[in-house]
């Protein structure tokens, strides 16, 4: 009982983190239907921008976590501006585009971080629930995925620059028609998807050390998540990132924890397969 | 035209030359790239073919040249005639590219390429849980290839049969791109549902290009396999999964020349970088960090500064000096397609129309864009 709600809450918080990443995907995609390779590219940057603040610089805790998310942002953005600035730049391109960056953001992070994976302790100590010693860092990650999550509702259905990026996602002609900057508001889209990114990366970081290359599977973790609701259901994507965590974190505990990007990844493409069944009955 | 024509065949006979002559100046170091080079670029010549010619993505190309050199090192491993397994690499490689094709093809653009990337990484996951493919470890002492007992052991024997194999490889890929299913697979790049209702079999046009991408690979990688001696896991990481599409698109996507350029001119970047990295003074990690950044670099300017890939680039320039000089013997405008049985030559090949990898759900194209196509 005490192992199960081990991997329960684990998975749970792990999920979250993917949630997270899907969501920083979903928001980039619905507006400018590039999907951004360097998503991950963008977590390992804020837990390592996170990382340096708290050890270098000194700063307390939240303080560095939230330069970590900044940093990510503005990562975001910059890669936005690389990736669709130029007009005409096909999705497709974009997607290439974005490979590159991840690529050469490599070069960038063992210049700065070198090659060793980097942690950092947040939320120190456990807690006991149901006979099971869990990290209080799992609560952390919970919690803060939630409130982001809820806060990116908010900010769609509430503010104004989230009602643009809607309409954008929904019709570009129609929004372009009532006066929105269509290409601006993609490049809002990715800095968003970058303040997701870095916010998955700062939380994830003190329960999994990141190195620079780990960013392809939090980057096909994150898409896996993202597709359950088509790339373009926020709720639908952490939904996707919970079954994912939960399901990852089973079948390391019960099963073989070599297994479970197999399995996870194989989930993804079964889910990919089966929707596109889907599209192409309507067809 | 008959003027380029003679200049290209000229041009090639030269090229050929320089690369069968290459080999008896080279330095040990150099030859080692240079055979890797010819074996990466029948990869992106496969590669070119699936994505610039029939217009799907794969990013998880990497995993077909390890299906591969792991049936080169298994099977010669197992006492299996080596000669016979090299044959059978690309046979399996291709073998799996259809059997995995059949679901995975179904999907488009960005989805096929993360599927092709999860593949590759669950690939690689169940290799390093299999105790009869040497699991995480690998394989070492891979025999070296060998027919009827003369057996290939010289570095400069490999960096022939490479570029002879980068050789048969491009006549294959030529031929094809102006056969009838070459034209096929690009009227289906460019609208699949226009393609099918001309009567072409898209399925099975997607699926036999996939297999054949898979079989360049799995040659590849089967001497790779020979020449390297030892692989693991680790030895096809993504990373070079995304190199290969490197190589494939910063020339032109949708020419195979483009990816023969592609494979050797990133070959010799990253060889130069590699030795400025390794140069007294600089710190350990200094060859891995060039190596990410000549890779990512590159492909970050050329797709955004040059989408079309150099050359069409390197081709309008051209254009536009031999017009400047009134030659009427130059290349015309970049509007001209490839086309007539002399496009083997160079200067025909350079001008075969290159474009950008559709993008089916792409939206609207912009003017600059459709242009290009």
């Amino acid at each position: 009982m005490s192992a199960l709600v081990d991997y329960l809450i684990s998975g749970l918080a792990i999920g979250c983190g993917y949630a997270l990443l899907a969501s920083g995907f979903v928001a980039i995609f619905r507006v400018t239907e590039v999907i951004n390779f360097a998503q991950g590219t963008l977590a390992v940057l804020g837990g390592f921008v996170a990382s340096s603040a708290l050890t270098s610089a000194g700063l307390p805790h939240g303080l560095a976590e939230a330069l970590g998310v900044l940093a990510a942002g503005g990562a975001g953005l910059l890669f936005g501006w690389i990736a669709i600035g130029r007009k005409g730049t096909p999705p497709l391109a974009s997607l290439v585009i974005t490979l590159g960056l991840a690529v050469a953001a490599y070069a960038a992070e063992i210049a700065i971080w070198g090659d060793q994976p980097i942690s950092y302790t947040a939320l120190p100590g456990d807690f006991v629930l149901a006979g099971a010693h869990l990290l209080r860092q799992y609560l952390l990650v919970i919690g803060a995925s939630l409130v982001a999550l809820l806060g990116l509702g908010v900010f769609f259905t509430r503010t104004y620059a989230g009602k643009g990026m809607t309409a954008c996602a929904s019709n570009k002609f129609a929004a372009r028609v009532v006066g929105i900057n269509v290409r601006r508001v993609g490049l809002y889209a990715f800095g968003l998807g970058g303040l997701l990114g870095g916010l998955a990366g700062v939380l994830l970081i003190p329960i999994e050390p990141l190195s620079f290359n780990s960013d392809i599977g939090l980057a096909v973790s994150g898409f896996a998540a993202a597709i359950f609701g088509g790339l373009r259901s926020f709720e639908m994507a952490l939904v996707g990132g919970v079954v994912l965590g939960v399901a990852e974190a089973l079948i390391a505990g019960y099963w073989q924890a070599s297994y479970q990007t197999v399995v996870a990844l194989g989930l993804m493409l079964l889910l990919m397969i089966w929707q596109a069944r889907g599209r192409m009955e309507l067809a | 035209m008959r003027s380029a024509t003679a200049v290209a065949w000229a041009g090639g006979i030269v090229a050929a030359a320089v690369t069968l002559l290459l080999p008896l100046w080279l330095s040990p170091a150099n030859l080692t790239v240079y055979t890797l080079a010819g074996l990466y670029a029948v990869t992106a010549i496969g590669l070119s073919l699936l994505m610039g010619y029939a217009g799907q993505a794969s990013l998880g190309q990497a995993v077909f040249f390890a299906i591969g050199a792991y049936t080169v090192a298994a099977a010669s491993l197992h006492g299996v005639p080596t000669a016979l397994a090299l044959v059978a690499a690309p046979l399996l490689a291709a073998a799996v590219a259809a059997l995995v094709g059949i679901p995975i093809l179904r999907l488009r653009g960005h989805y096929l390429a993360f599927a092709t990337l999860a593949f590759q990484l669950i690939v690689l996951s169940v290799i390093s849980n299999t105790a009869f493919l040497g699991g995480g470890i690998g394989f070492a002492a891979i025999p070296s290839l060998g027919v009827n007992g003369a057996v290939l052991t010289s570095a400069r024997g490999f960096a022939w049969l490479s570029w002879a194999v980068t050789a048969v490889a491009m006549v294959l890929a030529l031929n094809l791109i102006r056969s009838r299913p070459g034209r096929a697979l690009r009227a289906l790049a460019t609208s699949e549902a226009a393609a099918e209702s001309a009567g072409i079999a898209v399925v099975r046009y997607k699926l036999a290009v996939f297999a054949l991408s898979a079989g360049f690979a799995g040659f590849a990688g089967g001497i790779y396999a020979f020449f390297i001696g030892y692989l693991s896991p680790d030895s096809f990481p993504v990373e070079l999964s995304i190199e290969f599409v490197v190589m494939a698109v910063i020339f032109g996507l949708g020419s195979v020349w483009g990816a023969l350029l592609g494979a050797a001119g990133i070959s010799v970047l990253v060889q130069v970088l590699n030795q400025v990295g390794t140069a007294p003074g600089m710190p350990e990690y200094m060859p891995t960090l060039l190596n990410y950044a000549a890779y990512g670099v590159t492909l970050v300017l050329i797709m955004v500064f040059l989408p079309g890939g150099l050359l069409p680039a390197l081709r309008s320039l051209w254009a536009r000096v031999a017009g400047r000089r009134g030659d009427p013997g130059g290349p015309v405008g970049p509007g001209q397609g490839a086309g007539g049985p002399s496009a083997v030559a160079l200067g025909t090949a350079l001008a075969s129309a290159l474009r950008l990898s559709p993008a089916k759900d792409a939206g609207e194209p912009t003017p600059e864009h459709a242009r290009r196509q």
